[in-house]
């Protein structure tokens, strides 16, 4: 069985907690607290696509992820001056702010959701990185995604939050604590009931990640 | 403590994740090596996971950012004052717009230059239109009678210098051409003054008068050219 001791390494370094980036944000947010328009547009380019990557694994739809990274944003805007760097890193803060937003969006929309279908979704282009793999790959790693996103919305939101902090975002196990603001304990078992459950989800699809 | 398939199932994710003691990882491997069920399930989720970390990002629409400066920002407002007035100067600052206008330039000055326009002593009414068409109709033909010329004379060249080839081909030593004899033996003079054969003399004198002939037909450089050649040739 292959030890898994790169993983954490590899989170770590995916981590949007780094030191430079702390202070980067730190300084960005007092700029913006002093009325800087031009720091809050930098704030804004750096911590979109990750807000919008949540919100789509969340949602699985283009379109709403769209409107909730909007309102995430509007939200962090208003209420900014209440950040305090002692809660953790901006990061951590806004991605908590997000998780709050998504929940809010799922109980609101709960009677409404008929179908988690993602043909209705808008089209999503992959990004970059991408462009270093074969045809074939691509084509394989888009329709896993696909399948993936699929199966992640089947997740009860309590879990599909945990799995996408953890393995999607890369967020370590103490940052997922305070966006979830739960024990690290519950952090834990919900990452691996979701890991499990997604897993079972898949294999019902028919899917074998490999 | 051995470990039963709860507790695998419990731990898979501490597992994954590196957070096992290595008591508890050797524990962990020594059942799932030995259960089929929980090997296949730490497999699955294993390579589940690995799969999930490999998914690319999603790209952002690109409204997405402007909207939401909007939103809280308000409408991009125009600059004012002078920061405004000048501030597509700032668009100017790139190579790429510096390249081009230097290109602009290059072609501009050469355009300008070949219509006849002086850039010592500058007229606005050497840029009208028609000053610019008469120039550069009179360069054009300036240019194509030089050309013209010019290649008339190299010809003029070419064909003396082939012509003197051809004759520096010919003996013209007598001593070198005509065998030794005896003396007294050939009738005639022999003392060396005069060409050995009548036929190098006739030809000798042909080119002469051709070079002549030449020289007072083409004007001025191919005129001085054939008569120093005549003038070397005839001391």
């Amino acid at each position: 069985m292959a030890p898994c001791s790169f993983w954490g390494k590899l989170v770590t370094v995916a981590g949007f907690e780094a030191d430079d980036t702390l202070e980067q944000d730190a300084q960005l947010v007092q700029q913006c607290l002093q009325g800087d328009g031009s720091a809050w547009e930098e704030l804004v380019r750096r911590h979109t696509r990750r807000i919008f990557n949540i919100c789509y694994r969340f949602t699985g739809n283009g379109t709403e992820a769209e409107d909730l990274s909007q309102e995430v944003f509007l939200r962090v805007y208003k209420t900014i001056g209440s950040y305090r760097s002692a809660y953790g890193g901006f990061a951590t803060w806004m991605t908590s702010v997000t998780r709050n937003l998504l929940i809010d969006h799922y109980r609101r929309t709960k009677r409404d959701r008929i179908t988690d279908s993602l043909e209705d979704s808008m089209p999503v282009v992959e990004n970059k990185e991408s462009a270093g793999r074969r045809p074939d790959q691509q084509l394989l790693l888009g329709e896993l995604s696909s399948q993936v996103q699929t199966a992640l919305t089947k997740l009860s939101p309590e879990l599909r939050e945990a799995v996408i902090l953890r393995d999607l975002q890369q967020l370590e196990y103490n940052e997922i604590r305070k966006v979830l603001d739960v024990p690290e304990g519950t952090v834990k078992s919900r990452i691996n009931r979701g890991r499990i459950e997604l897993a079972r989800i898949l294999q019902q699809m028919g899917v074998r990640p490999s | 403590m051995t470990w039963t398939c709860e507790n695998i199932e419990a731990r898979l994710s501490d597992y994954l994740d590196g957070l096992l003691s290595p008591d508890e990882r050797h524990e962990f491997d020594l059942h799932a090596n030995s259960c089929e069920d929980c090997a296949q399930m730490v497999a699955s989720i294993s390579q589940m996971v690995s799969g999930l970390h490999s998914m690319l990002q999603i790209e952002t629409p690109p409204r997405l950012v402007y909207s939401i400066l909007n939103q809280t920002l308000g409408p991009r407002e125009a600059k004012k004052g002078w920061r405004g007035a000048f501030g597509w100067l700032s668009g100017l600052a790139s190579p790429r717009f510096a390249y081009s206008a230097v290109s602009v330039a290059a072609t501009l000055l050469i355009l300008l230059t070949a219509s006849g326009f002086s850039w010592r002593k500058p007229k606005l009414a050497d840029l009208s239109p028609a000053t610019v068409y008469r120039n550069a109709n009179s360069k054009a033909h300036l240019a194509y009678a030089h050309t013209t010329k010019f290649v008339s004379d190299l010809r003029v060249v070419y064909e003396i210098q082939s012509r003197l080839n051809k004759d520096n081909e010919l003996p013209t030593t007598p001593e070198s051409t005509v065998p030794q004899s005896a003396p007294g033996k050939t009738p005639g003079s022999t003392d060396g003054t005069r060409p050995a054969t009548p036929r190098q003399q006739n030809r000798a004198n042909g080119l002469g008068k051709e070079l002549e002939i030449l020289a007072t037909e083409v004007p001025v450089v191919s005129g001085q050219m054939c008569g120093r050649l005549l003038g070397r040739r005839t001391p």
